[in-house]
C-alpha cells in the first residue's frame, strides 16, 4: 500500500545530503577531486624545491615556502574544478545527433554562496600570508640597517658592478658574507636592468638617476648568480655574473685581496 | 525559448548608383592613394632636413606612417561620406546600399563594406593572417632556444623578433573574438539588422588593416628592441623601427575606440522586442563588458606612445630622466591600459566557451547572474591592479601591499567563471563536438594560468618570480590557452553560420590534440625554465636550462603544426566542406534562426524575444 502522505513530504536536509552522497557521479567526482587534490600537493611540495635553485637566504625561503603553500591551499579548489569537469568529460555523448536534455539546473544560490565565500577566504589567506612577509621582511631590514652590509650595484648595458663603501672596494663579482643583512642601493648608467641575485630570492630594477633599495639576508654558504631580469637592449642575455656567499672570515679575507690591488677587483 | 513575429518582408531598391565614386573605389586604389601620401610625405618632409640626426628621421617616418594610413583611408571611400557631409549633404540611398555590399560576392570583401558580415569575416582573415605571422616569429624565437649557445638568429633579429611577436598577438588577440564574431554573429544574436554604425564598422577594420604594413616596416626599419612593453628610456634609445610600433598602436588605438563605440552602442540601442538584459546571450554580454572596458583603457595606450613619440622627434623628455622625466611614468601608463587590456582579451573568448557549454551539455547555462557578476568584478577590479607588473620597479613600493590585495581580490571574480562552466558541465552528458572540446581546455589551461597568477600577484613571490620564463608561461596560458582556445572553439560552434559549412571534424581533431598537448608541453616546460631562474627575453642562456628549454621548443613545433592542421581544415571546410544545416546544433540563440548565407538585414522579420536562450533540460528527480 503506497502512503501517500509520505510521498509529497520534502525530504530533510539530512536525507538530501544522504541521497546526494549514495549518488555514483557524485561519488565518481570525490575519488576524481581527491586524487587531483593529491597530486597538486604532491606536485607543489615536490616540484618547486625540486626546480628552484638553492635556498642562500631567508628571502628566498619565504618565497619557496610560498610556492609550494599557495599550491597546496589551491589543491582542493583546483580538485573540484578539475573532477567535475572529467566527470562530465567521462560521461561523454559521441555521434551526429545530439544527447538527450541534461537536468535543468539554472542556479543553486547555496552553492554559488559557498563558492564565492571560500574564494574569499581563500584570497585573504593569500593576501595575509604576503602582507605578514613583507611586513616581517621590513622590519627586519629596518632593525638590521645600523650592521647591514652596504653594497652599491650599477647596471650598465651590459655589465653590473658593485661599490663596497665600508671596505672602499669596487667588484664585478657579488661576495657576500653569510648571516650579515645586506643592503643594496641599486641604480644604472643607462637604460632601466633589474639586478637579480637569484640564489637570494630578491629583485628590485636599476632606474637612471633614481636610486632604489632592497634587503637580504644570506643564511648559507653558496654560489650566486646575478642576472638582468629586464630587457636592457641588445646583449641583455649576457648581462650577468657571479658570486659567492662565503664565510665571514673568507670574505674578511677576498676584500683584503681587492684592497691589496689598489680597491679594484682585477 | 525564442519565436519570431511575421511582419511584412522590406522591400529595398536595387543597388545601381552610376557614375558614383564609391562604386570606383577599393582597397587597391586606397593602397595607391596611401602609398603616394606616404611617399609623398616623406620627400616633402626629408628635403632640407639634417636626415644624420635621429629626431628628423623619426619625424620624416611618423608623420609619412601616418599619412599612409590616412591616404589609405582616402583612396578607399572612407570619407566620402564625411565629405559629404560637410557640403550639408549626404550618400544617397542606393549608395548606402552599394556600401552594403549588396550582390558583389567576393569584390565586396575588399571594398569599404558596410555590412557587419563582411567585416566579421574581414577582420576573421586579419586575425589569421596576424596569428600566422605572430606565430612563425614564435617557432623562430623556439628554435634559436632549443639549445644553449644557438646562432639561428643573432640577439638584435632575437630582441625585435620577441617584440613584434609580441605586439602582433597582442593586436590579434584583443580582436581576435569581438571582431570576427563580435561582427558577424554578435548583431544577429540580438536580432539587429545591422550594427549601430555601419560606416564606422567598415572605418574600424580599414584603419586596424593600415596598421598591419606599418607593423611589418619595422622589420625593415631595424625592428623593434624593446618588447612589446617599449619601456623607456630604451624606447628613447632604439632606432628608426620603434617609430613602426608608435604608429602602429596610434592607429590600433582609433581602430578599437571606433569598435568598442559601436559594439557598445548596437547591444544597447538594437537588441530585439522582448530581449531584456536578462534575456541576453551571454557572448553579448561579454564581448560589450570587454569592448567597454578597452574604451577608457587604450586611450592611455595611446598617450604613452603620443609622448614616446614627442621625445623622440622634439626631445620633449617625459620618460628622460637626463632631463626631468621618468620611466615610472611611461610604466604607470602602459600599465594602466596594459592589465585591463589581458581581460579585454580573456573575456570574450570565456564568454563564447559559455554560450557553447549549454549547447552540448543540453542544460541551462549555470547561474547566469554569476557569470555577469564574475565578468563585471574582473573588469572593475581590473582597472586597479596595474602596477602589479611594477613591484619590483622601485616605484612606490609602499603601494605594493594595496596593489597585492586588488590584485588577489581579482581571483573571486575569475572564481565565479569556473563556477559557471563546472556547474554547467555538472550532471551533464556532453556531446563532444570540436567547440566542446575546447570548453574542457580552457578549463584547464586557465586552472594553470589562473594559480600562477595567484603567485605571481604575491609581492614576496613575485621578488624571485618577476622578470622570469615563469611569467612568460603564466600569462601565454591566460592568454593563448584560455583567449585563443575560446576563439577556436568560437569559430569551430560558428563556422557554419559563417561559411555555410561544417569544419572538418578530423582535422579539427588532429589540430586540437596536437595545439593542446603541445602546448601545455611548451609552456610547463617554461615554468620549469622559470623556477629555475632563467630570466624572459634572452637570446641565450646558461646549461642549467637547457632541458627545460628543449622541451619547450618540441611543445612550440606541435602547436605550430597543428595550427597549421588547423588552418589546412579552415580553408578546405571553407572551400568543400559539408554543407551545413541552419542549425546543426540545435542551439536556441537567434543567428541558428537565419538561413546561410545570411540576408542582407539578417531578419526578413524582426524577431521578437520571449524568454533566454538557455531553455534546455528536463527537471530535476
Amino acid at each position: 500500500m503506497v502512503n501517500h502522505e509520505e510521498e509529497v513530504l520534502a525530504p530533510t536536509p539530512g536525507q538530501r545530503v544522504g541521497t546526494f552522497s549514495k549518488r555514483k557521479d557524485v561519488k565518481r567526482t570525490f575519488w576524481l577531486w581527491l586524487f587531483f587534490t593529491i597530486v597538486f600537493c604532491v606536485l607543489g611540495r615536490l616540484a618547486y624545491p625540486h626546480w628552484m635553485p638553492p635556498v642562500l637566504s631567508k628571502e628566498m625561503q619565504g618565497n619557496e615556502d610560498i610556492m609550494i603553500w599557495f599550491t597546496v591551499i589551491s589543491a582542493p579548489i583546483a580538485g573540484i574544478v578539475l573532477a567535475v569537469a572529467m566527470e562530465s568529460f567521462l560521461n561523454m555523448h559521441r555521434g551526429d545527433t545530439p544527447p538527450e536534455e541534461g537536468v535543468a539546473i539554472r542556479t543553486n544560490t547555496p552553492v554559488v554562496i559557498i563558492w564565492t565565500a571560500g574564494s574569499v577566504f581563500f584570497c585573504i589567506v593569500a593576501i595575509v600570508w604576503g602582507l605578514v612577509v613583507m611586513n616581517t621582511d621590513a622590519t627586519k631590514a629596518a632593525a638590521d640597517s645600523a650592521t647591514s652590509l652596504t653594497v652599491d650595484v650599477t647596471g650598465a648595458q651590459w655589465n653590473w658592478s658593485f661599490f663596497y663603501p665600508a671596505q672602499n672596494i669596487h667588484t664585478h663579482t657579488l661576495n657576500l658574507p653569510v648571516d650579515r643583512p645586506v643592503t643594496f642601493n641599486v641604480i644604472s648608467d643607462d637604460v632601466n636592468h633589474s639586478f637579480w641575485p637569484v640564489q637570494l630570492g630578491v629583485k628590485v630594477d636599476a632606474n637612471r638617476l633614481a636610486t632604489t633599495v632592497i634587503h637580504a639576508t644570506p643564511t648559507k654558504v653558496g654560489v650566486l648568480d646575478v642576472k638582468c631580469a629586464e630587457l636592457c637592449g641588445l646583449y641583455h642575455a649576457y648581462m650577468e655574473t657571479s658570486g659567492q656567499v662565503q664565510t665571514s672570515a673568507d670574505f674578511t679575507s677576498w676584500v683584503s685581496s681587492i684592497q691589496a690591488t689598489g680597491g679594484v677587483q682585477q | 525559448m525564442t519565436t519570431l513575429t511575421h511582419a511584412p518582408a522590406s522591400s529595398r531598391p536595387i543597388p545601381n548608383p552610376k557614375k558614383s565614386l564609391i562604386t570606383r573605389l577599393h582597397m587597391g586604389t586606397g593602397m595607391v592613394v596611401g602609398i603616394i601620401f606616404c611617399w609623398g610625405t616623406y620627400f616633402a618632409m626629408k628635403a632640407g632636413r639634417d636626415m644624420t640626426d635621429s629626431h628628423n628621421v623619426n619625424k620624416v617616418l611618423l608623420a609619412s606612417m601616418m599619412m599612409w594610413s590616412f591616404g589609405f583611408l582616402v583612396g578607399i571611400g572612407a570619407l566620402i561620406g564625411p565629405f559629404r557631409w560637410l557640403i550639408g549633404k549626404d550618400l544617397t540611398a542606393e549608395e548606402q546600399l552599394y556600401l552594403a555590399g549588396d550582390g558583389q560576392g567576393v569584390k565586396r570583401y575588399f571594398k569599404y563594406c558596410t555590412d557587419h558580415k563582411v567585416v566579421g569575416i574581414q577582420y576573421l582573415v586579419g586575425v589569421m593572417t596576424m596569428l600566422g605571422a605572430g606565430g612563425t616569429m614564435a617557432m623562430m624565437i623556439r628554435t634559436n632556444l632549443a639549445t644553449p649557445g644557438s646562432h639561428f638568429v643573432n640577439p638584435n633579429v632575437y630582441n625585435s623578433l620577441v617584440g613584434l611577436h609580441g605586439i602582433t598577438m597582442i593586436i590579434a588577440l584583443i580582436i581576435v573574438s569581438t571582431g570576427p564574431f563580435g561582427n558577424y554573429i554578435m548583431p544577429i544574436m540580438i536580432g539587429a539588422a545591422d550594427m549601430a554604425f555601419p560606416r564606422l564598422n567598415a572605418l574600424s577594420w580599414w584603419v586596424l588593416f593600415t596598421a598591419i604594413p606599418v607593423l611589418c616596416s619595422a622589420w625593415f626599419l631595424g625592428g623593434i628592441p624593446t618588447g612589446w612593453t617599449a619601456y623607456a628610456p630604451l624606447s628613447d634609445q632604439a632606432g628608426p623601427g620603434m617609430n613602426a610600433f608608435l604608429a602602429t598602436i596610434i592607429i590600433f588605438a582609433l581602430s578599437t575606440a571606433v569598435a568598442g563605440a559601436n559594439i557598445t552602442t548596437t547591444v544597447i540601442a538594437m537588441r530585439a522586442k522582448g530581449m531584456k538584459w536578462n534575456r541576453v546571450p551571454i557572448f553579448v554580454i561579454g564581448a560589450t563588458i570587454s569592448v567597454a572596458l578597452a574604451v577608457p583603457a587604450f586611450p592611455t595606450f595611446m598617450v604613452a606612445m603620443i609622448q614616446t613619440a614627442m621625445d623622440r622627434t622634439i626631445a620633449t623628455g617625459f620618460y628622460d630622466p637626463n632631463v626631468g622625466g621618468s620611466g615610472w611614468l611611461y610604466a604607470n601608463l602602459f600599465w594602466i591600459m596594459g592589465h585591463p587590456e589581458v581581460y579585454v582579451i580573456l573575456i570574450p573568448g570565456v564568454a563564447a566557451l559559455m554560450e557553447i557549454a549549454p549547447v552540448f551539455v543540453r542544460k541551462p547555462l549555470f547561474s547566469y547572474n554569476a557569470a555577469i557578476a564574475g565578468f563585471a568584478g574582473i573588469a572593475g577590479l581590473s582597472i586597479l591592479v596595474w602596477a602589479h607588473h611594477m613591484y619590483m620597479s622601485g616605484w612606490m613600493p609602499a603601494l605594493n601591499g594595496p596593489f597585492m590585495v586588488t590584485t588577489e581580490f581579482i581571483s573571486v571574480p575569475t572564481g565565479l567563471l569556473f563556477l559557471v562552466l563546472i556547474g554547467t558541465l555538472w550532471r551533464g552528458k556532453p556531446w563532444m563536438k570540436l567547440p566542446m572540446l575546447s570548453v574542457y581546455a580552457f578549463i584547464w589551461d586557465f586552472l594553470i594560468g589562473g594559480i600562477t597568477g595567484i603567485y605571481l600577484s604575491d609581492v614576496p613571490a613575485d621578488n624571485y618570480l618577476h622578470g622570469s620564463m615563469y611569467v612568460t608561461a603564466h600569462f601565454h596560458y591566460t592568454l593563448m590557452g584560455a583567449a585563443l582556445t575560446g576563439a577556436i572553439g568560437g569559430l569551430a560552434y560558428w563556422f557554419p553560420k559563417m561559411t555555410g559549412r561544417m569544419l572538418n571534424e578530423r582535422g579539427g581533431y588532429i589540430s586540437f590534440w596536437l595545439v593542446q598537448i603541445g602546448f601545455n608541453v611548451l609552456f610547463l616546460g617554461m615554468f620549469l625554465a622559470g623556477a629555475e631562474g632563467q630570466p624572459r627575453r634572452v637570446a641565450d642562456y646558461a646549461h642549467l636550462f637547457a632541458h627545460a628549454n628543449l622541451i619547450s621548443t618540441i611543445g612550440a613545433y606541435s602547436v605550430g603544426i597543428g595550427m597549421l592542421t588547423l588552418l589546412w581544415a579552415i580553408i578546405h571546410s571553407a572551400r568543400s566542406g559539408v554543407v551545413a544545416p541552419m542549425n546543426p546544433w540545435g542551439a536556441k540563440t537567434l543567428e541558428w534562426t537565419v538561413p546561410y548565407p545570411v540576408p542582407l538585414v539578417n531578419f526578413d522579420t524582426p524577431p521578437v524575444v520571449t524568454s533566454d536562450p538557455y531553455g534546455y533540460g528536463r527537471s530535476a528527480k
